[in-house]
């Protein structure tokens, strides 16, 4: 029996272990760059890692956040730039109502996406793939299809300027967010209910969980986390882009994987997701230390995600529980195998 | 191998629909509101086409149809891919743009080897993603996103990221116009043509019909999924490598810029054609349909000067739009 717990315990942890591993692999590599090439990392490196997470980060946590309420949300690159924009465009006399107008634009798209996906029951793929589109549109017609420069540049000095060597305003801002939400998912009965609503939503629904809240709350949540990471960024880098491309929703997608949540749904941690972010920022900074490529770091990030949603997918696992399952000769072989033959 | 019978047995779980009929109330009459929107927003739009000048001339019917042929071309594929169930692969206008790059590089083999070795490039790129999404059940949209980050960054090892240019012009063929409509636009007839035979007629295709409509059941009864994947996948690729020769010819050259919005417009055609997005209904006649419609749209938003900017706004609303209505429309009927 004892042993038994002891197995259970063993095994929750190794289970959920998984990010911080790989985030120590990556500290290991990182801190030991002098023993495989002729380059040592700075403290001046950390900085800048913890600056690139401070915007891509915020938008793995929104992302994390709506695959742990078992959805996706494909707009948030959208409400990134559209929050980028606004603050750049509202924010020259007062960077803090830009900001606060970023989060307003943010919380009427969750909203809207969150009150459709939630009310109709729609899958919330398409819906925010639509969102996606209007609001790289809107925020096109904002701008009038260029890159807009942002003339208040004490603002950006002030959030990129170095604070106990490693931060800066910005980074601490976004790992305060990042604690705000561990303590809602952790300790609050809404953290609960939002994991409840991502692992079984029918049963969630069925004990009395507010589901529709729930998930028009993740959708208002991710929205505006999105938009605060692009107007953050957006001031720190003085200008806002009307399309940032695909890259940050790959580096968002697999930080988040590589943290522990899983798009099936109900499983995930902000704890996990920074790791997995800090994880990241770091690998990219060894590139850079190292001078390698921009196409070099593509190819692993992307070669990394591969590796990591190949090993989430549900029917890989049950393959391999069935090789195992045949190769130990156990009863339960037959039934696996009759499965899937 | 044969469509197996039982298929019916395992009910599939109507996500979210809480059944109350209050719900249910709401729901017709939004669906009935959503339905007088979007015949309103018709109507507008035909009264402010009569009205803009020079949209229904021979001229500008000829530029819509002639835009349509890319986006039509790879919304195709898309087509097969949401029937399958597997939604959308965010991967189809990178791949264009790659075999844009591979047909302008290799057509120093001669025309005809060119397109023939781009199609097979198309179709083994797709195949080996569809493997993995329904083989192993990979989620679709990040494995696809995936495929975009190690497929460029392998053609940037390959071609070093600058834009590859034609040898000679041996292949501007493709680039004509016959009676007034581009090469483009021919083929992408032929390829609704193709599609839509492939789709209704052989095995294969009533397969990917019945995978879309219930996966579980289709896993339990035995369907090689890994193949159907593949298959789904692969000719969602050469879809994507035959935009991708006339891409490259169009252009006389190819860089990975081709990608522009090619992956989301295929998608908005797709789902404006009224694909449902769960998988199991939708035509590739319907995609054709839809890409015109975005097509017209688009041209008169031009026309009338607006932005670029407004164009993809419209085209984001039109999109969200049609899904609800899409999803509402099903409901109902099941």
């Amino acid at each position: 029996m004892n042993t038994e717990r002891r197995n259970l315990a063993w095994r929750r942890i190794s289970k959920n272990s998984g990010p911080f591993l790989i985030f120590g692999l990556v500290v290991l590599a990182f801190v030991g760059l002098p023993l495989y090439s002729s380059e040592a990392a700075t403290q001046f490196n950390v900085y800048n890692a913890l600056q690139s997470s401070a915007a891509l980060g915020l938008l793995a946590l929104a992302i994390g956040i709506s695959m742990i309420a078992g959805e996706f949300d494909l707009s948030t690159v959208g409400v990134y730039a559209l929050g980028g924009m606004l603050a750049v465009k509202f924010g020259v006399d007062s960077p803090v109502l830009g900001v606060l107008i970023a989060l307003g634009a943010g919380m009427v798209v969750g909203l809207i996406q969150g009150g459709i996906i939630a009310k109709l029951g729609i899958s919330s793929v398409p819906v925010t793939l639509g969102g996606y589109i209007a609001l790289l549109g809107l925020t096109s017609v904002i701008s009038s299809g260029d890159s807009i420069a942002f003339e208040n540049l004490d603002a950006g000095l002030w959030l990129e300027q170095e604070m106990f060597t490693w931060f800066s305003p910005r980074s601490l801002i976004m790992l305060a967010v990042f604690a705000a939400v561990g303590g809602l998912l952790y300790w609050t009965r809404t953290g609960r209910d939002l994991r409840a609503v991502g692992g079984d939503r029918r049963a969630s629904r069925a004990a009395g969980v507010r589901t529709d809240r729930i998930l028009v709350g993740t959708f208002v949540a991710t929205a505006m986390i999105s938009a605060l990471a692009g107007a953050l960024l957006s001031y720190s880098i003085a200008s806002a882009n009307p399309d940032p491309g695909g890259a940050p929703l790959v580096f968002a997608v697999t930080a988040a994987l590589l943290g522990g949540v899983t798009l099936a749904g109900g499983r995930g941690t902000a704890l996990g997701v920074l790791a997995g972010v800090l994880a990241l920022s770091l690998l990219q900074e060894i590139f850079v230390i190292v001078a390698t490529p921009d196409y070099v770091s593509n190819l692993v990030l992307g070669g990394l995600l591969v590796i990591v949603i190949a090993f989430d997918a549900p029917h890989l696992r049950d393959r391999l529980t069935s090789v195992r399952a045949r190769m130990k000769d156990r009863p339960e072989s037959a039934r696996v195998s009759a499965r899937f033959k | 191998m044969n469509a197996p019978a039982g298929v019916e047995t395992v009910a599939e779980p109507a996500a979210g629909v809480t059944g109350s009929p209050r719900a249910s109330r709401v729901r017709r009459l939004l669906l009935i509101g959503l339905q007088g929107l979007v015949a309103a927003a018709a109507v507008l739009a035909v009264v402010a086409a009569a009205t803009t000048q020079g949209f229904f001339s021979v001229g500008n019917l000829q530029a819509i149809l002639s835009s349509v042929g890319f986006v039509g071309i790879v919304a195709v594929g898309m087509t097969v891919i949401m029937i399958s169930g597997s939604f959308v692969s965010m991967s189809l206008g990178t791949q264009a743009a790659v075999s844009a790059i591979f047909f302008v590089w290799a057509l120093k083999f001669g025309v005809a080897p060119a397109i023939l070795m781009t199609l097979v490039l198309g179709l083994l790129t797709g195949a080996l993603q569809g493997y993995v999404i329904g083989g192993f059940g990979a989620n679709p949209i990040v494995l696809t996103i995936a495929a975009v980050a190690v497929l460029e960054g392998l053609v940037v090892v390959f071609s070093s990221g600058g834009t590859v240019t034609p040898p000679d012009g041996a292949y501007t063929f493709l680039n004509s116009t016959v009676a007034g409509l581009p090469v483009s636009f021919y083929v992408l007839i032929g390829v609704v043509v193709i599609g839509e035979f492939i789709m209704r007629r052989t095995n294969f295709g009533k397969r990917v019909y019945m995978v879309g409509d219930n996966r579980e059941a289709a896993w339990s009864s035995g369907f090689r999924m890994g193949q159907i994947g593949a298959g789904v996948f692969g000719l969602a690729g050469v879809t994507a490598a035959i935009a991708g020769v006339l891409l490259g010819a169009y252009n006389q050259g190819a860089s990975l810029l081709l990608t522009g919005s090619l992956t989301y417009d295929a998608i908005a055609a797709t789902l404006v054609g009224g694909t449902l997005v769960a998988g199991g209904k939708g035509s590739v006649w319907k995609t054709l349909a839809g890409a015109i419609v975005i097509a017209a749209i688009t041209d008169l938003l031009l026309l009338r000067g607006y932005s670029s900017g407004v164009q993809i706004l419209v085209k984001g609303l039109l999109v969200i739009v049609v899904v609800i209505v899409v999803h509402l429309r099903s409901q109902g009927t099941r």
